[in-house]
């Protein structure tokens, strides 16, 4: 939904979330540049970035049908991201990366690598990066080896050097733009932000679809923009946060906005999970402070054994910062990983007074009259009365 | 009177039923708990009884009031569908009846669903006061991560003294490896025997042996040995005679490539060995690639525990390893036990399965070796009769000639 926001930055934003190809990544192509496409947020852009090259993250979006993606995902027990996801290279929207690397986090990212490699879309670079489902620092270590190992295979294949002063740089940048993406979350902390839920995610997905310093200068100009901006009054029924896997496109934001409530805030993996904190940048190894990261600092996938308390106390944070009146804890279809989450979160926030409701869905939301139904109800019950 | 191969197999379903009725692990000792594998001889050697709730929800799917048991499970709301097993061991935990643990020991293993297991357990708050210890099993498979697993196998036995307050006997553990290297031993010897045609004895001997070795009040006991012995012994005379499995005409050989499920085998592959001469030559459970402990210095028994658990636990295996390993191994398979062809349950569970049955059906085509894809639950047999995939299967060897 959107807010009246009138913007050539967040049009620009919104163009891009919207759509796989965009003008910043076609002129980077123009002008030589590579493109390297991952998947799950635990894959750091920064290692891409210090190569030189373009991080793109794959995503479902515009994909209405995984009919192609069903021959090798069975539809019946295959996550519905997953397949649209999957779908979108099969019919070669993700024609113009040089490469990809699969983040093994769940099992339905790992067989991506596994499939893709075997179709008729198959490209010449494609690796893959574990993971990992623990939190400590023998995990961290690890992962640092996994980290190195990468770095390796894409010098070696591109032909690049990736030195540690280009991995501190990229680590700056990310930071940087990290801090601007937490920023604009903020100005939904008043009671009338000039941004809706609907539009955040918009603008935090093009993120991942942008050259980072083109993306930082145009979101600290949209931030700058809503500081001044006149919102006029306007009175939502319920302050929701949404809590799940990859939520790449605006469809649940959008019906819990078109119905007269407002997201305030999210964790999901392109949402929340992907601007928590920031890698440490006074190390003296520049790929270990990314392992720490990603390992120590935000296990925020429920993949990993030591997430939930994390988790929880993320959710909480949030929900009594954000004023929120109400979760929805949406899965995507045979989703383990955050159906199993989820059932805990339940629980534990029923136990703590806070509503939430549960929505198990296709990965398209939008056309689902009885998922708005249910959304209606939900904020109708949380809001004290009928909308 | 009874031939040995019904004797062992009553010795061993025994003891399996014994297995199948205890959700609650009445074992004596310190009680450790986990979602899934764990190093069996590390339990065997510390004295403690070890339970994997994954297993007991699918014994779970055994029992006689299964259906009641499957839909109080989907009920509890966990992800609908999420593998049947896990959905029934998820019912066990949130309806209070398993057993209270002394330790907890997770990992991430070889499915999401068991991850999501391990979750649970974790975040059980009746239990909140009971020591946890997680271990991280990688996607990757290099001496390099065989060393990380191994390492956190052995950070696990930390953990237990600690919690304990015992020390682990390095040398009992060290007994413990020996006789089980023997057992694994026995176990591949019998499955190079599986390699006669016809078939020396009933396949699924290897399931069994499995079964007994691992997972039972029994396990890495001299009498698993004994049992082994004979059952190699007793299968080696058979195929010095040249003799198949007792009232079978062996027609033809197929590979299971999944689990066997809770279908009592009489129902499905009982039938098709009766009625058809059709045999479950190898399934996933059964197929042993295991190398023995290295028990050269205590860095290299550990770093093997950690191969077997990447590589070797056959559904890690299966289902955390690449495609490349899992078709690699069908034609393994299919080459060295003879197949005539491969059957894919798909069973609705195993996401991992079914995100290959593309690369599978079009290596298979390629190759020229008969495949067909089932969909069923191994664990809920209303989901596709026993009755149903018998006729589909007895279709399938019908319209490729096999039959």
């Amino acid at each position: 939904m959107k807010s009246g926001l009138t913007s050539d930055s967040f049009e620009k934003f919104a163009a891009i979330a919207g759509s796989i190809m965009n003008p910043s990544v076609q002129k980077c192509k123009d002008g030589g540049g590579k493109v390297l496409g991952y998947t799950c947020s635990f894959v750091p852009e920064e290692l891409f970035i210090a190569a030189g090259m373009l991080p793109v993250r794959i995503r479902g979006t515009g994909c209405l049908s995984a009919d192609r993606a069903n021959d090798y995902f069975t539809p019946e027990n295959s996550c519905s991201l997953i397949r649209h996801t999957f779908n979108n290279v099969l019919t070669g929207a993700y024609n113009f990366l040089d490469g990809a690397v699969i983040g093994g986090g769940c099992d339905g990212n790992r067989h991506i690598l596994d499939n893709w490699e075997k179709s008729p879309a198959k490209i010449a670079f494609l690796d893959r990066l574990f993971i990992p489902h623990a939190s400590n620092e023998l995990t961290a270590e690890f992962f640092l080896g996994q980290l190195s190992g990468l770095k390796s295979r894409i010098e070696g294949y591109f032909g690049v050097t990736i030195t540690d002063e280009k991995v501190w740089s990229a680590i700056r940048l990310c930071n940087e733009v990290r801090a601007l993406q937490r920023e604009l979350y903020a100005l939904r902390l008043g009671a009338n932000p000039p941004i809706t839920g609907s539009e955040t995610v918009a603008v935090i997905v093009a993120g991942s679809s942008m050259p980072k310093e083109e993306y930082r200068d145009d979101l600290k100009k949209l931030i700058g923009e809503l500081q001044e901006v006149h919102v006029p009054e306007k009175k939502y029924s319920a302050r929701i946060m949404i809590v799940g896997p990859g939520h790449d496109d605006t469809s649940m934001s959008d019906i819990v906005e078109e119905l007269g409530g407002l997201v305030v805030n999210d964790l999901t993996c392109f949402g929340g999970k992907v601007i928590f904190g920031s890698v440490k940048e006074d190390g003296s190894d520049p790929l270990k402070a990314l392992a720490d990261y990603q390992v120590l600092t935000r296990p925020l996938c429920p993949k990993n054994l030591n997430a939930h308390p994390v988790i929880i106390k993320e959710l909480i944070d949030k929900i009594k910062e954000f004023k929120v009146d109400g979760v929805i804890g949406q899965i995507f279809l045979c989703c383990e990983t955050w159906g199993g989450e989820i059932f805990i979160l339940n629980k534990e926030l029923r136990d703590a007074g806070i509503p939430l409701l549960r929505i198990e869905r296709e990965y398209h939301a939008d056309s689902s009259g009885q998922l708005r139904t249910r959304v209606q109800a939900f904020i109708e019950t949380i809001s004290g009365g009928a909308l | 009177m009874i031939d040995v191969f019904s004797q062992l197999k009553l010795q061993a379903g025994k003891s399996l039923g014994t297995l199948c009725l205890d959700p609650q692990n009445a074992s004596p000792g310190p009680f450790v708990l986990g979602n899934g594998d764990f190093f069996i001889e590390i339990p065997v050697a510390y004295g403690c009884s070890y339970s994997d709730l994954t297993l007991t929800g699918a014994n779970g799917t055994a029992m006689p009031e299964a259906s009641e048991l499957i839909d109080k499970a989907i009920e509890t709301g966990v992800e609908s569908r999420m593998c049947t097993a896990l959905k029934v061991a998820c019912y066990y935990l949130e309806a209070g009846l398993v057993r209270k643990p002394d330790l907890i020991i997770t990992s991430s293993s070889c499915c999401d669903a068991m991850d999501t297991l391990g979750n649970l357990l974790n975040g059980y708050k009746p239990w909140a006061d009971v020591p946890k210890f997680r271990m991280d099993a990688p996607h990757s498979f290099d001496e390099a991560s065989y060393r990380y697993m191994g390492k956190q196998l052995r950070d696990a036995v930390t953990f237990m003294e600690d919690v304990v307050g015992r020390k682990m006997e390095w040398a009992r553990l060290r007994e413990v490896c020996v006789l089980s290297n023997k057992q694994d031993q026995l176990l591949l010897e019998f499955q190079e025997l599986k390699k006669a045609v016809p078939c020396p004895a009933n396949p699924d001997f290897s399931r069994l042996g499995f079964a007994y070795d691992r997972w039972t009040g029994e396990r890495v006991s001299p009498q698993i040995t004994d049992w082994l012995e004979q059952l190699v012994s007793a299968t080696e005379e058979r195929v010095k005679a040249g003799l198949g499995i007792e009232g079978v005409h062996e027609k033809v050989r197929f590979l299971w490539q999944d689990l066997a499920g809770s279908w009592p085998p009489g129902l499905l592959w009982g039938r098709l060995q009766q009625e058809l001469g059709a045999i479950a030559i190898m399934d996933y459970m059964s197929y042993g690639t295991l190398t023995p402990i290295d028990l050269s210095s205590e860095e290299a028994m550990f770093t093997s525990f950690g191969k077997r658990f990447l590589l070797e636990d056959p559904m890690n295996r299966q289902a955390l390893h690449t495609t490349d390993l899992f078709c690699n191994d069908i034609l393994q398979i299919v080459n060295d036990f003879k197949c005539d062809a491969v059957i894919m349950p798909a069973h609705i569970g195993h996401r991992d399965t079914n995100s290959r049955l593309k690369v599978v059906r079009d290596m298979c085509r390629e190759k020229g070796i008969p495949c067909m894809v089932l969909g069923i639950d191994i664990w809920d047999k209303r989901y596709m009769s026993p009755e149903t995939a018998f006729d589909r299967i007895k279709t399938f060897f019908e319209t490729t000639g096999l039959i």
